[in-house]
């Protein structure tokens, strides 16, 4: 298994076996003081904040991130990208995370926009303003694109036990993971066609506290 | 309406009366008590006492005597003594217990009371008056409840329980608020409650009785304004709030304690101290001692929980004493915690939390199951005897009752702890995902219940330093009735009230572990993604951590990364089993004989074989036996079998037992258990009995009765119905698993090996002769005088076949009193359609597993739990079982005509291989791996399915049978002794082989045969 190297946070590079390279500690100082660093638009951060309901300083923190990551200055991020992340390369679900940043038909290019727009999911529900992407069912929907391997609205059995392969790892008995992927199936399965459909996993997970658990803390 | 009111009522009087009498005994005990002890001491002899004496105040007194030069009249030796001084402790206790637990019954009893009071506002007026009682009669001045007892033997369970049984995800999920309520929010409460007292105590209002400094103000406040756990699992048990609002009250409750105690000690300290003389030492010592006991404390819990897992690893050969290494090592954790002074509290709930995960994995079932229920009696009766303990205590007349103090602690309390609440969550709801609501905020501030700790606490204050401790004393006990009783009764409407969302005690379903599981990964990966550590990046971290290092260390048997999911698919099997077998119940005409499906399938197939000219050989793979007689197992009866394989193949693992070893009295084996106790066994046997059981009650009744259709002289054909009918079900159970129509699509490679092992074994099978039983038995012997030879059977069989249309069983052939039936006319065989049992009712009401199987033929649309275990070793898509078994007589007429070119060589030999290599396409392969073993010892290996479930020690003691008796009489002694069995009593005394020849010899049908009790009796 892939041992993480615990690489610099913020250039994702250093060799040192530190959180933060020196370089990379008094980049960051001098960018905080700097905010012209920051290479976006006042007119594209009040798009971003209209669309995903961000604050201005939370964009602009994620963007620092944005660039942080992509490693090119090419302003977009490749799968490459996310997986320098060492944490997410050993993540068993590494590998769906990032695919849900891609969109379909899309070139292998996530730009800051896009980028926003996926975290945006897990901004916590505020009741009072409205939750275009954070809703509990768009947070649902993406915990579904986890197991659609295939894109077609539906979770086969066997894409069920392919996620449950990447979770549970490989030292455990067929016989188990297919018993716990036919129970699941067969227990949200209301139409009898031994899929999971969007609408039977949501009803599945009707008693979930999905909203809690499928919300971070941004910092502001 | 009035009726049971009355009579409620009266129960609740009559319990009450029982208390009384029960305190005015152990009252008069006690004092009796007193005068033994007083006697004793008495220089003289009392003579008034000397029914009370003890044989060791006799033997004083007799001594004294003798000293004294005076003789007086020896005392003989008694009949009976009385020494309640020895037992004087342990048994005061026990009747407080009985007492308190009595109490719970008669609460319980009426509805009325137990709906409005929680059970500790009941507890506490129970020891009241108990209290009353003892103090009106001078009987025991003695307090029960001292700070000692309190810490060392009765808040321990409670916190255990409490720890043990903590939902840790959820506790680490808000380990954030939790902490700062505890910790800021005490701290909060004591300095505020402190000063306000010590500020209003300037102006004289508390009267001058007592010099109130403002350390012994603190001191109060300090063991006063922490929430107590034991009040708020008992309110917070019976009003089932939510979960997190409920781990939020909860988990301050325990965590506080830390701060509680550090608090305690300090202001404790300083005023033995004194105010002025205090140094900058003093302070910070204080305030390291504040990082000490609470991290220290929760170290030493972590690593005895640590330890405790780590010793569980190793018991697996003494299953009892696990629950001993649980208790005993969190019991240690909190000693050893209590040695430093640090907080013990802290030690024993970390200590459960952190040994649970891992213990469970390690101990067994029935541990964990002895564990659940040991720990939570365990609390119950100690939070039982604390809240009585505490009524009791209230009545002394060392009460120093202080209005204005009094009032102003309770107002102080209440304002303090909403004021803290209010603020306290508003800073933990920057950072909380979940907002703390207004109806939260209320629930926390109002559910801040004060109670046995405090008490405790304030009880070892020391009067000398601290004068005001009687009013100290006296003002806790208020402000914990005030909040037991008026917060306590009033949370409950309150709740309802505001509309706080009730916790639902459920198992999650399949889909919520797996989901929640897979959020988890997805969401630490997006914390990784913006590049925050947040509360899953720890987990996913800490998981990690765990399954690399920490559970390869302290758990035995480590394959499985994801413990919860099968814990969860296994419970959900379970369920499904057992509601399975609860609502099957269906009526009896709609049992169909399997039998006749058959025959019907058969035929039809028969007849398209003859016309096409070759159905001659269809006998042969149907009539192996001989003993098949009149009864037809129905598809109840196999479905009945093929239950009992399932379940038991599912649920027991086929182990061997293991011979030699230590004899350890007190080791209770797991097969044992398992066998013995499961419900699974239970109803294997009822599945089993059936068929020798209620057949035999059911002739015997028809004897008795008169209205027997045999006659009394054929009573062996009944005797060998039980064998008959085993053999016959399950030669058609085979059958029927044979047909590739009622077999899933296998794909493990594993069966496929087992199956050609099964192939082998097979071929060494001899084909059977004459059963000794046949040769020796005089009314056996006709059997075999009319018995013809192999080749004429297969003839006669043969033109049997053409000639009619059924296919004739051996038993028709062979027995004249069956043949002359059969050739009078073409008719087919007599045989009942239903067995006999099948018209029993008590047979009917009882759940039977087959009512599912045969259920599901009509419908389909619904997979049920046999498909489900049928497909735990395949791949193959779920349903094909049931969709197979849907048409039980197409699957039939497939199977004939599959078979039927096979049979075209016409030697028999080869017949019957081809038979039994298409029976040992069996799927099943557990079934067979079991069956393997007894394979070349058997005579009939067909039989062998019925007692692979059974433990392997039974199978050997019918393996004891000479094999030279051989072929199908060995497998007809077997098949006998096998049928016996279920109704063997389990206390009986082991026979040797021989005995069981002799079973199977007599005429009588129930011998009391005793193979359940198996060999290993004879070894101890």
């Amino acid at each position: 298994r892939y041992r993480a190297k615990p690489l610099c946070y913020h250039c994702v590079e250093s060799k040192f076996r530190v959180r933060l390279c020196v370089k990379c500690y008094f980049l960051i100082l001098y960018n905080m003081g700097n905010k012209s660093s920051v290479m976006l638009d006042e007119q594209d951060i009040k798009a971003l904040q209209a669309d995903t309901g961000f604050s201005g300083s939370q964009i602009e923190r994620l963007y620092s991130r944005f660039t942080s990551l992509d490693k090119g200055g090419s302003g977009s991020l490749s799968r490459e990208d996310f997986l320098r992340i060492p944490e997410l390369a050993i993540n068993p679900l590494g590998d769906r995370i990032v695919h849900a940043f891609f969109k379909e038909g899309t070139d292998d290019r996530v730009n800051f926009k896009d980028f926003v727009t996926v975290l945006a999911h897990f901004r916590p529900i505020k009741r009072s303003q409205e939750n275009k992407l954070n809703g509990r069912d768009e947070k649902l929907r993406f915990a579904f694109k986890m197991y659609d391997l295939d894109d077609d609205d539906a979770i086969s059995r066997d894409e069920l036990l392919a996620v449950l392969h990447m979770m549970v790892g490989e030292n455990i008995s067929e016989d188990q993971l297919n018993s716990i992927a036919e129970r699941t199936i067969l227990e949200a399965d209301k139409d009898n066609d031994q899929m999971i459909s969007f609408r039977e996993f949501c009803t599945a997970l009707d008693r979930t506290d999905v909203e809690q658990k499928m919300s971070i803390k941004f910092l502001k | 309406m009035t009726g049971p009111n009355y009579s409620n009522k009266s129960r609740v009087f009559g319990l009450l009366l029982s208390f009384a009498l029960i305190a005015g005994w152990l009252g008069t005990s006690a004092h009796a008590f007193s005068v033994v002890t007083t006697g004793g001491t008495n220089t003289t002899a009392d003579g008034g006492d000397l029914g009370n004496a003890t044989i060791n105040g006799t033997l004083r007194d007799a001594s004294r005597s003798s000293d004294d030069g005076t003789v007086h009249h020896m005392e003989r030796f008694p009949v009976i003594v009385q020494d309640f001084g020895r037992v004087e402790t342990p048994f005061i206790i026990s009747l407080w217990i009985f007492c308190a637990c009595l109490g719970k019954i008669g609460f319980h009893m009426s509805p009325r009371f137990s709906k409005m009071f929680p059970e500790s506002c009941m507890l506490i007026l129970l020891g009241v008056i108990i209290g009353l009682l003892l103090f009106y009669t001078h009987a025991a001045t003695v307090s029960p409840l001292t700070a000692n007892v309190f810490f060392i033997y009765m808040l321990p369970p409670i916190i255990l329980d409490a720890g043990y049984f903590m939902p840790n995800r959820l506790f680490f999920d808000h380990l954030g608020t939790i902490l700062m309520f505890a910790v800021v929010g005490t701290i909060w409460n004591t300095l505020t409650i402190g000063i306000s007292l010590y500020a209003l105590s300037l102006t004289g209002i508390f009267g001058d009785m007592y010099e109130l400094p403002i350390l012994h103000m603190l001191l109060f406040s300090s063991l006063i304004s922490a929430v107590d756990p034991i009040a708020v699992l008992a309110v917070f048990e019976e009003i089932q709030v939510e979960e997190v609002l409920f781990i939020l009250v909860f988990g301050e409750s325990l965590l506080n304690d830390g701060i509680t105690v550090v608090l305690y000690h300090m202001f404790e300290g300083f005023s033995v101290l004194g105010q002025y003389n205090l140094i900058m030492q003093d302070y910070l010592a204080a305030s390291a001692s504040f990082l000490l006991v609470a991290l220290g404390g929760t170290a030493i819990g972590i690593i005895w929980g640590f330890l405790t897992a780590f010793v569980t690893r190793f018991t697996k050969d003494v299953r009892v004493i696990e629950p001993v290494f649980i208790f005993v090592m969190s019991y240690l954790a909190y000693l050893n915690a209590e040695i430093f002074h640090l907080s013990g509290i802290l030690s024993i709930t970390f200590c459960g939390i952190a040994m649970k995960n891992y213990t469970t994995q390690n101990i067994s079932i029935k541990s964990q199951t002895t564990v659940k229920y040991a720990m939570k009696m365990l609390a119950q009766s100690s939070e039982t005897i604390i809240f009585m303990f505490l009524g009791v205590s209230t009545v002394h007349d060392d009460h120093s009752w202080n209005s204005a103090f009094v009032g102003l602690t309770i107002l102080f309390c209440s304002v303090y702890r909403v004021l803290g609440i209010l603020m306290l969550s508003a800073v933990a709801n920057t950072f909380r995902v979940q907002k703390i609501d207004f109806v939260q905020k209320f629930v926390l501030s109002y559910g801040g219940l004060r109670g046995a700790v405090a008490f405790a606490l304030v009880l070892t204050i020391d009067k000398d330093i601290i004068p005001a401790q009687p009013m100290f004393v006296t003002t806790t006990i208020a402000v914990v009735y005030f909040t037991v009783f008026f917060q306590g009764i009033t949370i409950k409407p309150l709740v309802e009230m505001l509309g706080v969302r009730k916790s639902s005690h459920r198992k999650l379903t399949m889909n919520e572990r797996l989901h929640e599981r897979s959020m988890d990964y997805l969401m630490a990966g997006v914390e990784d993604i913006i590049g925050k550590h947040g509360n899953f990046y720890l987990r996913d971290k800490f998981k990690r951590f765990n399954t690399k290092y920490l559970t390869p260390c302290l758990v035995r048997d480590t394959q499985w990364s994801e413990p919860k999911l099968l814990e969860t698919l296994n419970y959900i099997k379970m369920e499904e089993a057992m509601s399975y077998m609860h609502n099957s119940g269906h009526p009896p005409e709609q049992i169909e004989s399997f039998a006749a499906l058959y025959r019907t399938a058969h035929n039809a197939a028969h007849n398209a074989q003859l016309k096409q000219g070759d159905g001659q050989m269809i006998g042969e793979i149907w009539n192996l036996d001989v003993a098949e007689l009149e009864y037809n197992p129905t598809a109840k009866h196999i479905n009945d079998a093929n239950f009992h394989h399932m379940l038991s193949d599912e649920y027991k693992p086929i182990k061997k037992r293991r011979h030699g070893g230590t004899y350890k009295r007190h080791a209770v084996q797991d097969e044992e258990m398992v066998e013995g106790s499961t419900t699974e066994t239970h109803r294997n046997r009822n599945i089993r009995q059936p068929f020798v059981n209620h057949h035999h009650r059911y002739h015997h009744r028809k004897n008795k009765d008169g209205i027997n259709g045999k006659a009394g002289g054929s009573d062996h054909i009944q005797k060998l119905n039980g064998t008959a009918i085993t053999l016959r079900n399950d030669y058609i159970e085979q059958q029927m698993r044979d047909n590739p129509a009622f077999q899933p699509d296998d794909t493990d490679p594993g069966s496929y090996g087992a199956m050609e092992n099964k192939d082998k074994a097979y071929k060494r099978m001899s084909i059977r002769g004459p059963v000794v039983a046949e040769t020796t038995l005089p009314w056996r012997r006709h059997i075999l005088a009319d018995r013809p030879t192999r080749a004429s059977i297969v003839q006669r069989r043969q033109s049997v076949d053409v000639d009619n249309d059924h296919v004739p069983t051996m038993a028709e052939m062979l027995l004249p009193w069956k043949r002359g039936d059969d050739l009078d006319g073409n008719s087919e065989p007599r045989h009942a359609e239903h067995p006999a049992w099948a018209s029993n009712e008590d047979y009917i009401d009882t759940d039977s597993p087959s009512n599912t199987y045969l259920r599901r033929i009509g419908d389909v649309a619904k997979p049920n739990i046999q498909d489900i275990f049928k497909k735990r070793n395949s791949s193959a898509s779920l349903y094909s079982i049931s969709e197979s078994s849907n048409g039980l007589k197409e699957a039939l007429r497939r199977h004939s005509n599959q078979s039927s070119p096979k049979k075209e060589d016409g030697r028999k030999r080869s017949h019957e291989k081809s038979a039994y290599s298409r029976r040992s396409s069996l799927k099943d392969e557990s079934y067979w791996r079991s069956a393997l073993s007894d394979v070349p010892r058997r005579g009939m290996s067909m039989r062998d399915s019925r007692e692979n479930s059974e433990p392997s020690s039974r199978r050997s003691s019918v393996r004891d049978i000479p094999s030279e008796v051989g072929g199908h009489g060995g497998s007809l002694l077997n098949t006998a002794i096998t049928e016996e069995e279920p109704r063997a009593s389990p206390g009986g005394t082991t026979p040797s082989p021989r005995a069981e020849h002799v079973i199977n010899m007599e005429p009588a049908g129930d011998t009391p045969n005793t193979l359940e009790t198996d060999r290993d009796e004879t070894k101890f």
